[in-house]
């Protein structure tokens, strides 16, 4: 299991996806928030697959909140995509299930 | 079963993965279903980042005691530091605001453990987290 943490950005039609691999904890999601904020500045519609993530924690979900009140704020779009039971069983402990747009495969992301 | 399990370990977030990873082996052996142990995981993770983020107010130099300790009735996890002392009025105080950006850690925990309590002791704060079996939630209930 991947210990730290991947984050990489790539462009599919008009959305930026951004990558993510591995855990995202208290020590890898600066990192995540920094790719999140800084790639709202390049688009309207960022995507972000978490198929690849194994675990994410409230600091992690933090840094996906703060991408989305930028993301009103400039009146962008964030879609998840790729959530696997644990992620998705993080947000639905948090109840956050219903905060963010999520899609089950990046096919329907990028049609959303 | 009984199992005692201690580390000392440095507040530095690299350490997390190592406990997180005990954890969710811990309660896999203890018959907690996937969805529990992810949980647990969470828990026992979210305290220890809680005590690098605000005890020791981000500092990776200083150092946690973990303890956990599991018999056929629960898992009680004990963790120790010697950091700033929690302030209890900020303890789950934001639960108002769904998209707070903090404040999430302490709601996690007191969902998903059975018991939590906080306590100052003579070698700083200790934090116990305590998650009943199913083995033993079954016996009590019949």
């Amino acid at each position: 299991m991947l210990r730290h943490l991947e984050v990489t950005t790539r462009i599919e039609r008009d959305t930026v996806i951004v990558d993510v691999t591995g855990q995202i904890d208290l020590g890898t999601s600066p990192a995540l928030r920094k790719t999140l904020l800084d790639s709202l500045n390049q688009t309207k519609r960022l995507a972000i697959n978490l198929t690849a993530v194994t675990y994410i924690d409230s600091s992690g979900i933090a840094s996906m909140l703060e991408a989305l009140r930028e993301a009103s704020r400039t009146e962008a779009r964030i879609i998840l995509f790729g959530l696997n039971g644990s992620v998705l069983q993080v947000l639905q402990l948090t109840r956050l299930t219903g905060v963010f747009e999520i899609r089950e495969t990046e096919a329907l992301a990028l049609e959303a | 079963m009984n199992l005692h399990l201690t580390l000392d370990m440095p507040s530095h977030p690299c350490f997390l993965s190592v406990v997180r990873s005990a954890v969710g082996e811990l309660s896999g052996i203890c018959d907690l279903s996937t969805e529990e142990c992810t949980a647990v995981t969470l828990a026992v993770d979210e305290a220890l980042a809680n005590i690098i983020r605000h005890a020791y107010k981000g500092r990776y130099d200083k150092k946690i005691k973990f303890d956990c300790l599991v018999d056929e009735e629960q898992m009680v996890f004990t963790l120790l530091d010697q950091g700033e002392p929690p302030d209890m009025r900020n303890i789950c105080a934001e639960s108002a605001d769904e998209l707070a950006l903090s404040g999430r850690g302490t709601h996690l925990i007191k969902a998903i453990m059975d018991e939590v309590s906080y306590k100052r002791v003579s070698e700083g704060n200790q934090l116990t987290l305590i998650k009943r079996l199913p083995s033993f939630r079954t016996r009590a209930n019949s």
